[in-house]
C-alpha cells in the first residue's frame, strides 16, 4: 500500500508537469491547428534558465538569498526565457507558413526543434546539470499522508501546477483576451472578421504556453534534479501524448491527460520496469489515437464535403 | 428494364438535424415509385427519398440551399451511410460500400466545391480516373514492360479523348499545364472530364454551371446533352440555374428540407406551387 | 471570354487560347538559365550524365574521399525512399529512420557472429527488403484513420519504440538470457561485407590499385542508386505514381476516381520502407557494425533536410539535396575546408539578404571596423582576451588578428554572443533597407566570433544547427526546394 501511494504521488507530481506542458501544446493546436514539436525544447531551456539563476545566486548550498526568493526568481527567469523562445518560434518558424501547405509547418517545427537542441548542445554541452535540491530544500520536510511522507518539493510542484491551471481556466473563460483565444480556436477567419487581432492572440497563446512550459522545466529540475539538453525531446513527446489523450485543443483535457500519463508512467516504472516506461507510454498514445483520435474531452473535427 | 439507380426510403440526419427524409427515386425503369410518408415535427436531412433513374436519362435535382441535395450525392457515393432506406444500383444494394468501390461499379461525380488535383497536370488529372479499369502491377510499372507501356498509351489516349469533349479549351499545350493554372470554368470542365474517364454508367454533376457566365452556361447545357446522346450516360444533376435545368432534364425532382416536394417534367415542377413557394419564384418566371 | 451568348467566338475555344496559342511558364530568377537547360535534357540523358560523373569520381580522388562518396550515395538512396512516402504520397513519416535501422540491424544479425548466423548475401537481402516492406505496411495501417500531424507523431513514436527495443532487447521479459540479438547500447560489430557473384564487396581497392580503397562498395551503391532512380522514375510515371500524387492532393476526390486510397498508402509505406531496408543493409556492411546512435532523430533530420533542400517530389532534386547534405558535413570535419565553407556561406547569405553589391561592400567594411572596435575595447577590459589561440586553418589564421579570440571564460562569453547572433538574425529578417545593414553588421561579427571560438571545432554541432536551420528556412523561403515545383494548396 505504501508503495502504491508513493507511486501515486510520483505520478501526480509528474502528471502536473506533463499537464503544464500539455496545455501549451493544446492551446497552440487550438489556435493554429499545428503541433508545436519544438515545445519540448522551450521547456528544456526554461529548466536551464532556472539553473542559471540558481548558479548566479550562489548555487544550492550557498544561496545569497532566501530559498523562497530563489525559487521565485528561477521561475521568473524560466518564464521569461521560454516565452521569448516561444514567441520567436511563432514569429519566425510558424507565422510565415500560415497560408502554406499542410506539411510545411510540421517540417518547420521539427527543424526548429532540432535547431534548438543543437543550440542547447552548443551552449550547455552534453553534460547534465543538477539542481541539487536536497541542499535547497530540506528533504525531510514534508507532509505526512498516511504511511508515506510527501516531500515539500513535490507539494510545491503539485500546488503550483493546480493554481496555474485554475488561473489559466479563469483567464480563458472570464477575460476578453481569453475569449478571443477561444474564438480564434473555433474559427480563425471569423474571429478576424469580428475585429479580433488574430496575430496578437496567437502571440499571447505562445507566450502563455511557453511560460507554463518554462515553469514546468524548473519544476522538473527541482523534483528530479538532473537536467540535460535532450530532456525536451522525450518529455515533449509524453506531454504531447497527454494533450492528445485528454483531447487536443481542450484545456481541461490537457490537465486530465497530463495526470493520466503521469500516473501511467509512475505505475509502469514502479510495478513493471523503468526500462520500458517510454515504450508503454508511447504504446498508450498509439492505442488512443487509433481508438479515439479526438481524445477523452476533445471535439471531433467536422469537415464539410 | 432494371433501373440504373434506385433510392428507396432514404433518410439521413446529422446530430439531430434530419437532412434527408424518406426519399424515393428511381432512375432507369421509367417507373416512379412514390412512398409519401411525410414526417411531421421533425427536420430530416434526407427524408425517405425515392428516386429512380433510367439508362440514358437525365434527372435534375433542384431545391433551395440546404435542401439536402449534396447530402444526397454524398449518400449515393458512399461518403455517408444512410440511417434508413436503401440505395440500389443495377439491382444490388450499394449501402456500406466505400466510395472507391462505388466508383468501380460505375458511379462518377463532380463536386460542388471543385476538387481537381491542383498540382497535377490537366492530362494527369484525367488519367488518374483510369486506375480502376487498369491492371498494371508495380513490378510491371517499375520495369516498363510492354504490357505496361501499352496500357499507359491507352490511358493517355483515353484522357485525350475525354478532354477533347470540351473543344480546344483543354487540349494541346494545356495537357501539361498544372491544374491550378486553369480558370474556374476550365477547372469545372476538367472535373467533368475526369469523372467521365472512370467509364461510368451514372454521372452525377453537382452544380456544374456554378460560377459560369451565360455563354459558358449555354455550353454546359449543350455538353450535358451531348454526354447523354453521344456517350449514353445516365446523368443526375444538381443545379440552381433554371436555364440549364430546363435545357437538359428529362425529369426534375425538387427537394426542400430533405423531402421530395415535386417530381415530373420541368414545366410541371416549375409551376408547382410548393416549389415556387420554396424558391420564392427564383428562376421560374424567367424561363417563360 | 465573350460576354453574351451568340457572339463571334467559337464555342470551345476561348479568346485567350486563340491569341496565345502556346503559353509556357517562364522561369525567373538567377537559376533560370540553368533550369531551362536542365529541362532541355531528357531524364534519360540526365541520368546518364550523372552516372558518368559519379562513375568517374573514384578515378580522381583518394580512398577517403571515395568513402565520403559512399555516404553520399547511401543518403541519396534512403532519401529517395523517403521521397516516395513524403514527396509523392504526402504522408509525413517521422519514423522512417526506424526502417533504415531495422534493415541495418537485420543484416548485422544475419551476417556476423552475433547469433551467430552467416547468411549468404543473395539470400539475406531479399528477405531483409521484404520484411522491412512488411513492417512498413504494418505501420501504414494506422494511416487509414490518422492524417497529417497525428500520423507524423505516431510514426515518430514508432521510431522511438524501435530504438528503445533495440537498446534494451535483452531486458524484454520473454527474451532468454543468453540471446543477445541487438548488442544493446553497444551495437553489433564485425558485420560482414556483401558478397555477390563470388566477389566480396569490402573496403579494398579495385583492379589492383587503379581505383582507391572503398571503390567496390562505392560502385555497388552507385549501381543500386541507378536502379532505384530508374525504377522510381518509371513508377512515378505510371498509374501507381499518379495514384499516390492524387491521394496526396485530395484523398476524397481520389477515392471517387476509383483509386483505392488505403491500399495506395500501404504501398507507399511498403515501398519506402523496403528501400530503407535495402539501404540499411548496405550501410551496415559499409560501417562493419551497427549502433543505436546511428538511427536517432539526428539521422531522420538529415534525411528530411536532403529531401526538403533538394525538392520533395523530384528525383533529381532529392539526389542533389542528398549530395549537398551529405557532402557538406564531411567538409566541415576538416577545419581548413570548414573555414572556407563557413565564410563563403556567410558571404552568400549576406548577398541574398542585401542583394546589392555596393551594399555588400559597405556591410563588410562596417563589420571590419566593428571588429576592430570590439578588439580595442576588449583589450582594455580583459588583457587575456586577445591572447587566445586560433586554430590552424588558413581563414582562421587570417581572422586571428582581427576577430576576438577569447581565452578566459571562452565558453560563457561565446554562449552570450551566440544568443546575440540569433537575435541579430531575427532582426535582420525583420528589418528593411539601411536598418537591415545596421543589424547585419554586429550579427555577422557575432557569428564569426562564435565560429572561430567554438563552432569551427565542433563539426557535429554545426551540422545539427545547419540541418535544423535548413528545414525552417527552406519552408519559409522556398518550400519546393531547389528542383521541386511550387505546390498550390487550397486550405
Amino acid at each position: 500500500m505504501e508503495f502504491f501511494l508513493q507511486q501515486t504521488v510520483n505520478g501526480v507530481t509528474l502528471g502536473s508537469v506533463y499537464a503544464l506542458l500539455a496545455l501549451g501544446y493544446s492551446m497552440v493546436y487550438g489556435v493554429l491547428k499545428l503541433l508545436n514539436f519544438a515545445h519540448g525544447e522551450v521547456y528544456m531551456f526554461g529548466a536551464f534558465a532556472g539553473y542559471g539563476v540558481l548558479t548566479v545566486l550562489g548555487g544550492a548550498s550557498a544561496l545569497s538569498v532566501p530559498v523562497w526568493l530563489a525559487i521565485v526568481l528561477m521561475f521568473l527567469a524560466a518564464m521569461a526565457t521560454s516565452s521569448a523562445i516561444g514567441v520567436a518560434l511563432e514569429r519566425f518558424a510558424y507565422r510565415p507558413l500560415r497560408e502554406a501547405t499542410r506539411i510545411a509547418p510540421l517540417i518547420s517545427a521539427i527543424g526548429a526543434s532540432f535547431f534548438l537542441q543543437a543550440s542547447a548542445l552548443l551552449m550547455f554541452t552534453a553534460n547534465s546539470r543538477t539542481y541539487d535540491t536536497p541542499q535547497l530544500i530540506e528533504i525531510q520536510t514534508g507532509i505526512a499522508l498516511g504511511p508515506i511522507r510527501v516531500w515539500m518539493v513535490r507539494i510545491l510542484v503539485i500546488v503550483s501546477a493546480v493554481v496555474l491551471m485554475i488561473l489559466l481556466t479563469l483567464w480563458v473563460n472570464r477575460t476578453r483576451l481569453g475569449k478571443a483565444v477561444r474564438a480564434v480556436s473555433f474559427d480563425r477567419e471569423a474571429a478576424a472578421m469580428m475585429g479580433i487581432d488574430v496575430d496578437k492572440v496567437i502571440v499571447v497563446v505562445f507566450l502563455i504556453g511557453s511560460a507554463l512550459a518554462g515553469i514546468g522545466g524548473v519544476m522538473v529540475g527541482l523534483v528530479f534534479g538532473r537536467i540535460f539538453h535532450l530532456m525536451g525531446f522525450v518529455a515533449g513527446l509524453k506531454a504531447f501524448t497527454a494533450a492528445v489523450v485528454g483531447g487536443i485543443g481542450s484545456i481541461p483535457g490537457a490537465m486530465l491527460g497530463g495526470l493520466l500519463i503521469g500516473l501511467a508512467e509512475a505505475y509502469t516504472t514502479g510495478y513493471i520496469s523503468s526500462t520500458f516506461q517510454n515504450v508503454i507510454v508511447f504504446g498508450l498514445l498509439i492505442a488512443v489515437l487509433l481508438v479515439r483520435p479526438s481524445g477523452l474531452l476533445g471535439r471531433p473535427e467536422l469537415v464539410k464535403v | 428494364m432494371k433501373p440504373v439507380l434506385e433510392l428507396r426510403n432514404l433518410s439521413k440526419s446529422f446530430g439531430g438535424l434530419q437532412v434527408i427524409q424518406d426519399l424515393d427515386l428511381v432512375v432507369g425503369a421509367g417507373q416512379i415509385v412514390h412512398e409519401d410518408d411525410p414526417v411531421v415535427g421533425h427536420v430530416e436531412a434526407v427524408d425517405h427519398l425515392d428516386l429512380s433513374l433510367a439508362p440514358g436519362e437525365i434527372v435534375s435535382v433542384i431545391g433551395p440551399n440546404g435542401a439536402g441535395k449534396t447530402t444526397l450525392f454524398n449518400l449515393i457515393t458512399g461518403i455517408y451511410e444512410p440511417d434508413d432506406g436503401d440505395i440500389i444500383m443495377d439491382g444490388r444494394s450499394i449501402v456500406g460500400l466505400s466510395p472507391e468501390e462505388i466508383a468501380n461499379l460505375g458511379v462518377a461525380r463532380t463536386f460542388q466545391t471543385l476538387r481537381v488535383f491542383l498540382n497535377m497536370t490537366v492530362k494527369e488529372n484525367v488519367m488518374c480516373s483510369a486506375f480502376g479499369n487498369t491492371g498494371a502491377r508495380i513490378w510491371q510499372s517499375v520495369f516498363r514492360t510492354p504490357a505496361a507501356r501499352r496500357e499507359e498509351r491507352q490511358i493517355a489516349e483515353l484522357a485525350e479523348r475525354k478532354l477533347a469533349f470540351f473543344g480546344d479549351r483543354l487540349m494541346g499545350y494545356r495537357w501539361d499545364q498544372p491544374a491550378y493554372s486553369l480558370s474556374y470554368a476550365n477547372r469545372r470542365r476538367l472535373e467533368i472530364a475526369r469523372a467521365m474517364a472512370t467509364n461510368p454508367r451514372l454521372l452525377m454533376l453537382d452544380e456544374p454551371a456554378a460560377g459560369m457566365n451565360p455563354a459558358e452556361t449555354h455550353e454546359i447545357t449543350e455538353l450535358i446533352g451531348k454526354l447523354r446522346d453521344e456517350v449514353g450516360f445516365s446523368i443526375l444533376v444538381i443545379e440552381h440555374d433554371m436555364h440549364v435545368v430546363e435545357g437538359v432534364s428529362d425529369r426534375v425532382i425538387a427537394l426542400d428540407h430533405g423531402v421530395k416536394i415535386a417530381e415530373g417534367s420541368f414545366d410541371e415542377v416549375a409551376t408547382d406551387p410548393g416549389v415556387i413557394e420554396a424558391y420564392l419564384g427564383y428562376g421560374a418566371a424567367d424561363t417563360r | 471570354m465573350s460576354d453574351t451568348p451568340g457572339d463571334e467566338t467559337r464555342i470551345g475555344v476561348d479568346q485567350w487560347v486563340e491569341q496565345s496559342e502556346d503559353r509556357r511558364e517562364k522561369y525567373t530568377g538567377w537559376t533560370a538559365p540553368a533550369r531551362r537547360m536542365f529541362d532541355q535534357v531528357s531524364p534519360g540523358w540526365r541520368l546518364a550524365l550523372f552516372l558518368l560523373a559519379a562513375a568517374a569520381y573514384p578515378f580522381l580522388v583518394r580512398g577517403s574521399d571515395v568513402r565520403i562518396g559512399i555516404t553520399v550515395l547511401l543518403l541519396a538512396m534512403v532519401a529517395l525512399g523517403l521521397n516516395v512516402v513524403v514527396g509523392w504520397a504526402g504522408l509525413l513519416d517521422l519514423g522512417y529512420v526506424a526502417f533504415y535501422g531495422f534493415g541495418a540491424y537485420f543484416y548485422a544479425i544475419v551476417a556476423s557472429d552475433q547469433l551467430p548466423a552467416h547468411w549468404p548475401t543473395w539470400a539475406a537481402i531479399p528477405v531483409i527488403v521484404a520484411t522491412t516492406a512488411l513492417l512498413g505496411a504494418l505501420l501504414s495501417l494506422p494511416s487509414r484513420r490518422l492524417v497529417g500531424d497525428y500520423l507524423a507523431i505516431m510514426t515518430l513514436f514508432f521510431a522511438q519504440i524501435f530504438l528503445e527495443l533495440v537498446r534494451n532487447f535483452e531486458r524484454l521479459p520473454f527474451v532468454p538470457d543468453d540471446l543477445d540479438l541487438t548488442g544493446g547500447p553497444n551495437g553489433i560489430t564485425g558485420v560482414e561485407p556483401w558478397e555477390l557473384f563470388g566477389f566480396e564487396i569490402n573496403s579494398q581497392d579495385l583492379f589492383g590499385g587503379v581505383l582507391p580503397n572503398f571503390s567496390r562498395q562505392y560502385y555497388l551503391a552507385l549501381i543500386f542508386l541507378a536502379l532505384l532512380i530508374m525504377g522510381l522514375h518509371n513508377l512515378n510515371e505510371s498509374r501507381t505514381g499518379r495514384a499516390w500524387r492524387a491521394l496526396r492532393e485530395d484523398t476524397l476526390a481520389a477515392e471517387h476516381m476509383t483509386i483505392p486510397v488505403n491500399r495506395m498508402k500501404l504501398l507507399a509505406f511498403a515501398v519506402g520502407a523496403g528501400i530503407a531496408g535495402l539501404t540499411g543493409a548496405m550501410f551496415a556492411a559499409v560501417q562493419i557494425g551497427v549502433f543505436p546512435t546511428s538511427f536517432t532523430l539526428f539521422f531522420l533530420i538529415t534525411m528530411y533536410a536532403a529531401v526538403i533542400l533538394g525538392g520533395s517530389g523530384s528525383i533529381p532534386g532529392v539526389v542533389l539535396g542528398a549530395i549537398a547534405i551529405a557532402y557538406v558535413p564531411e567538409l566541415l570535419r576538416d577545419p581548413g575546408k570548414a573555414g572556407w565553407l563557413f565564410y563563403i556561406g556567410l558571404g552568400a547569405l549576406l548577398y541574398v539578404m542585401v542583394k546589392r553589391w555596393d551594399h555588400v561592400a559597405v556591410t563588410v567594411g562596417s563589420v571590419f571596423v566593428f571588429g576592430l572596435i570590439v578588439r580595442f575595447f576588449s583589450g582594455r577590459i580583459w588583457d587575456e582576451s586577445t591572447m587566445g589561440e586560433a586554430n590552424d586553418a588558413f581563414m582562421s589564421r587570417l581572422m586571428d588578428d582581427w576577430v576576438l579570440i577569447l581565452d578566459a571564460q571562452r565558453d560563457v562569453i561565446t554562449n552570450y554572443v551566440f544568443v546575440l547572433a540569433i537575435v541579430g538574425v531575427m532582426l535582420v529578417v525583420v528589418a528593411r533597407a539601411w536598418w537591415r545593414i545596421a543589424a547585419l553588421v554586429p550579427t555577422l561579427y557575432f557569428a564569426i566570433l562564435v565560429w572561430e571560438n567554438k563552432l569551427a571545432f565542433e563539426p557535429s554541432i554545426t551540422r545539427q544547427l545547419m540541418f535544423g536551420a535548413v528545414l525552417v528556412v527552406m519552408m519559409a523561403v522556398r518550400p519546393q526546394g531547389l528542383l521541386g515545383t511550387r505546390r498550390v494548396e487550397i486550405t
